[in-house]
């Protein structure tokens, strides 16, 4: 019985055993249902979010390029780009090799991936190709269940509506090298010409959604957004038909027109040949490409408008004489012999026209450009007093122009001589300098600048970007300018004139300035043995041709300078294409 | 008939209502996993819980001495069902469980829970309180337990395996076996452990290892216990809402209608509801032991009532403490919830014969 009651015992203590571990079990499973639920209970939302949100960085649609008369010269297109999750990145290289033979990696697409990959980025997705085609396009929507976590976004990106025409003026934009910690690694930026200088302007500012995923990685629906704020739109003075005649008229011609209007000081044309193609460069240049256009001969990458550095040549001769006027009160009728050589010290300085030109007046010598006579009047002049006339006309700077990367030129005089030569300045120097030889070196736009000046005695300041404003003037007496304008309009319209060939026939007259800008230096033996025709010397010493100008006469609108590298004299070849544009600018924009 | 009648209006109803309660969280939880892709899922389910429920009042109507006469030849039923899936069984998941009956699966593992319940409950009733300090006797009972052990492990069926040797164990030990005897079968155990950790599967063992550090392979087999924290935590208090767990119905979880659904519902629900999930299974365990402690003198009536229930309490709070990762994922559902009409039913019926030994109590 005892036994049977022991027994009964052990039977409730073992049951009360078992009682207390399902208790004690209870309470373990309680303890750690409450450590996640309600201690960690941010933690693992968060981890939840983390699991399902995602989140994509907008870009903003870069602000559009419009020329003077509304017309889009830099808009956006739109762009089907490849994206991966971020916390996927390692299924890239598998995605890779199963997609190529249908979607097209490039080189420069997988060097791109890998940067990209060790990019940090705000976004949840990493690009992996840019610029699907149809094709390609028509293919991931097809096979897409084979590939998760890819998902296909809509991008705006940089177009331009014509490859070549505004390249140099416009730039072209791309991703900034060198940046550490970059947060928005697809964001493009302004590289060059307009596109750099406006960039704080065009870039907007970027947006984000945030996407619900699942874990297949198919996008489920948006959770919301911000709205990306697209850049602001740049009205600028570029004229695109006279551009696009520039470009025609430079076709195999290496050089430079720029185009000012005088009232606003509004640049119409900016075209430098040759040129390059900008999509190509949005879009991210190869390196093969990239090292072939910086190897190439012609340089087309050198916006040559602003960082072509030329000797003036003749147009210069415009200043010497303003500035003998203005400042030596020079006898404009005093008349000087032209014998085809003046000697000055041991050295003799020739005129182009190896007959001479016999006696003639400033008016003459400029219609004729007559160096001869430029000689004589060298010999009245001071150097550093000349360089410093020359400054109101933009030699030796900047003109101040609103694209980056513009170039001083060299207005040379004693003191630059010391510095950069190291030697005293010699006079016969003088005598090359005043006929825009020598040390001196211009851009082209300096030089239309100039003539933009002289036609309207303000000083101007040129603009890309559409702004109009009012110019104070260059305090030169009128009736100097007036002369200089008229010995212009000789040279255009009198027969005897270097550009007669190229008058305009219509209402409204043109005043120039030819120039042939010498390359090379012309030995003595030379001048005795004659000297070699420009067309039977090698390209590289060929003249450069130069011809500037302002129409209508009677109230100057446009200013515009032609260069053309190597052509031989300007009469022959700048000054034509200067006649043609100025044709199309007085015809359909005045 | 109105013999019936008394005896259904002598029933423990708090209890059916209980179950019934738990029954239809299930409902709730596998509607709200599988309406947008599987809806056939639910539909079927009611059925189920429909004739699990019918099945457990036949079953509380039915006198216990029926299963008491009649265990050894349902545990030979059992062991043959056993021995047929394991040759002829159909094959699912990487494991030979189910045998198809007439076009519905069934998993014979399941029912032998109870079978073995009873068989062991008949063996040690007859058997004298005495005998039970002679190790020889224990053979018998041990090898009732082994058979079928070993037939589940080798499906493999880890967690049904684990289950039956941990009920097992209860039975012994609530039955009164010495100390001694469970002192040595632990070191014979462990002696034997290394061997039987040769014998399984590499999967089995990853799930295992994957227990004691789960973010060592977030991608790989820790993947599952860490989405299924992540449900779980990010529920909070009061969980996100009835269908609108983002882990659960952006697949994040896996099998989130079966096994993790206890992780759907702290999304859902939150510490409130998986509270009160384990509350109401304590209250279904209090209420069944409370029935059970009715019988110190009967010892079938006793080891069964504690069998049963063990299985239930234990196969909960295994499949919760999974899914929260004190345990590793071995692969069990959380009883009556969770989808699955052969583990259901068995728990249906283990109830019926609780709500029996209920009736025969009063």
């Amino acid at each position: 019985m005892s036994r049977e009651v022991n027994f009964e015992k052990k039977i409730k203590r073992r049951a009360l055993i078992l009682g207390l571990s399902k208790t004690f079990f209870t309470f373990l499973v309680f303890g750690k249902l409450f450590y996640l639920q309600i201690l960690q209970k941010s933690k693992y939302g968060k981890l939840s979010d983390t699991n399902r949100i995602k989140l994509k960085i907008v870009y903003p649609e870069r602000g559009t390029i419009f020329d003077l008369y509304g017309k889009p010269i830099a808009s956006n297109r739109i762009d089907y780009q490849l994206s991966i999750f971020r916390d996927k990145k390692n299924l890239v290289n598998d995605y890779v090799k199963k997609l190529e033979g249908h979607i097209n990696f490039s080189e420069m697409d997988l060097e791109l991936i890998k940067s990209n990959l060790k990019q940090q980025d705000l976004s949840d997705f990493i690009t992996i190709k840019r610029n699907l085609s149809w094709n390609e396009l028509e293919f991931f929507e097809f096979m897409k269940n084979k590939f998760p976590f890819l998902i296909i976004t809509k991008e705006k990106v940089r177009n331009y509506e014509d490859d070549k025409i505004f390249s140099h003026v416009l730039g072209y934009v791309g991703f900034k090298k060198n940046v550490t910690k970059k947060k928005l690694s697809n964001l493009k930026f302004g590289i060059a010409g307009i596109e750099k200088k406006l960039d704080s302007k065009l870039l907007g500012k970027d947006g984000w959604i945030k996407f619900e995923t699942d874990s297949k990685g198919s996008v489920k629906k948006e959770l919301n957004k911000k709205y990306a704020v697209p850049g602001a739109n740049i009205k600028t003075n570029l004229i695109s038909e006279i551009q696009n005649k520039a470009s025609i008229e430079m076709r195999g011609i290496n050089g430079a027109i720029v185009m000012i209007n005088c009232q606003d000081g509004g640049i119409n044309c900016l075209y430098s040949s040759p040129s390059f193609n900008n999509n190509e460069f949005s879009n991210g240049v190869s390196l093969k490409k990239w090292n072939s256009l910086l190897a190439d001969d012609f340089n087309p990458l050198l916006n040559r408008c602003i960082a072509g550095l030329y000797s003036p040549g003749s147009t210069y001769k415009l200043i010497t004489a303003l500035y003998a006027l203005e400042y030596k009160k020079f006898n404009k009728n005093k008349k000087f012999l032209c014998s085809g050589h003046v000697s000055f010290g041991n050295r003799k300085f020739h005129c182009w026209k190896k007959e001479g030109h016999g006696y003639l007046n400033l008016h003459e010598a400029i219609e004729k450009s007559c160096d001869c006579y430029f000689y004589n009047l060298a010999k009245i002049l001071e150097i550093d007093d000349l360089a410093k006339f020359s400054s109101l006309f933009s030699y030796g700077q900047t003109t101040g122009v609103d694209i980056p990367n513009e170039l001083n030129g060299i207005m040379p005089d004693r003191k630059w001589k010391m510095n950069n030569r190291g030697e005293k300045w010699q006079k016969g120097e003088t005598l090359n300098t005043v006929i825009g030889q020598g040390f001196m070196l211009s851009t082209p736009l300096q030089i239309t600048l100039m003539t933009a000046r002289i036609a309207t005695g303000k000083k101007i300041i040129p603009r890309i970007v559409l702004n109009k404003k009012e110019f104070e003037n260059l305090n030169i007496n009128n009736e100097n300018l007036k002369f200089i304008k008229s010995s212009m309009f000789s040279v255009v319209n009198d027969s005897a004139g270097t550009a007669f060939n190229s008058r305009l026939k219509g209402y409204y007259k043109m005043a120039g300035k030819t120039g042939t800008s010498q390359v090379r230096k012309i030995s003595l033996q030379e001048r005795e043995e004659g000297v070699i025709k420009n067309e039977e010397l090698n390209y590289k010493l060929r003249d450069h041709s130069l011809f500037t100008c302002f129409a209508p006469f009677d109230n100057p609108k446009y200013s515009l300078s032609v260069i053309a590298e190597h052509m031989g004299s300007g009469s022959k070849v700048a000054a034509p294409i200067a006649k043609r544009i100025m044709e199309l600018a007085l015809n359909k924009y005045l | 008939m109105t013999e019936i009648f008394i005896k259904l209006k002598k029933l423990n109803w708090l209890f059916i209502f209980l179950i019934s309660f738990l029954s239809f969280v299930g409902l709730v939880m596998i509607y709200s996993a599988t309406y947008v892709e599987e809806s056939k899922i639910f539909i079927s389910h009611i059925y189920k819980v429909a004739f699990g429920f019918i099945l457990m009042i036949l079953v509380s109507l039915i006198d216990i001495e029926f299963w008491k006469k009649n265990a050894y030849l349902f545990y030979f039923i059992g062991l043959v069902l056993l021995l047929w899936v394991t040759f002829y069984g159909y094959l699912g998941k990487g494991a030979r469980r189910w045998i198809n009956f007439y076009g519905f699966n069934f998993q014979p593992s399941e029912i032998m829970k109870i079978f073995l319940i009873i068989s062991l409950a008949k063996f040690f009733d007859e058997k004298k309180f005495q005998e039970t300090r002679d190790y020889f006797f224990l053979i018998l009972p041990i090898l009732i337990v082994t058979i079928p052990f070993l037939l589940v492990l080798i499906q493999p069926d880890l967690g049904t395996a684990m289950l039956i040797l941990f009920v097992s164990i209860v039975i012994f030990f609530v039955s009164g076996i010495n100390w001694k005897f469970f002192a040595s079968t632990g070191l014979l155990t462990i002696t034997v452990t290394p061997y039987l950790w040769g014998g399984l599967k590499e999967y089995q063992k990853q799930r295992i290892l994957t227990l004691f550090n789960p973010e060592s392979d977030p991608l790989g087999s820790g993947y599952h216990i860490i989405q299924s924290q992540i449900a779980i935590g990010s529920g909070g208090t009061f969980g996100k809402g009835w269908t609108k767990g983002t882990q659960s119905h952006l697949d994040f979880l896996p099998e989130k209608h079966t096994d993790f659904i206890f992780s759907m519902l702290g999304e859902e629900f939150g510490f409130l509801g998986t509270l009160s999930v384990i509350g109401l299974i304590c209250l279904i365990t209090y209420i069944a032991y409370h029935v059970t402690s009715n019988f110190i003198h009967n010892n079938f009536n006793r080891i069964v009532g504690y069998g049963i229930i063990t299985n239930f309490f234990f196969a909960s709070l295994i499949n919760m403490s999974m899914v929260i990762g004190i345990l590793p994922i071995v692969g069990l559902p959380l009883p009556l919830v969770s989808y699955g009409g052969s583990s259901m039913l068995t728990y249906f019926i283990g109830f019926g014969m609780i709500l029996s030994l209920d009736r025969r109590a009063n």
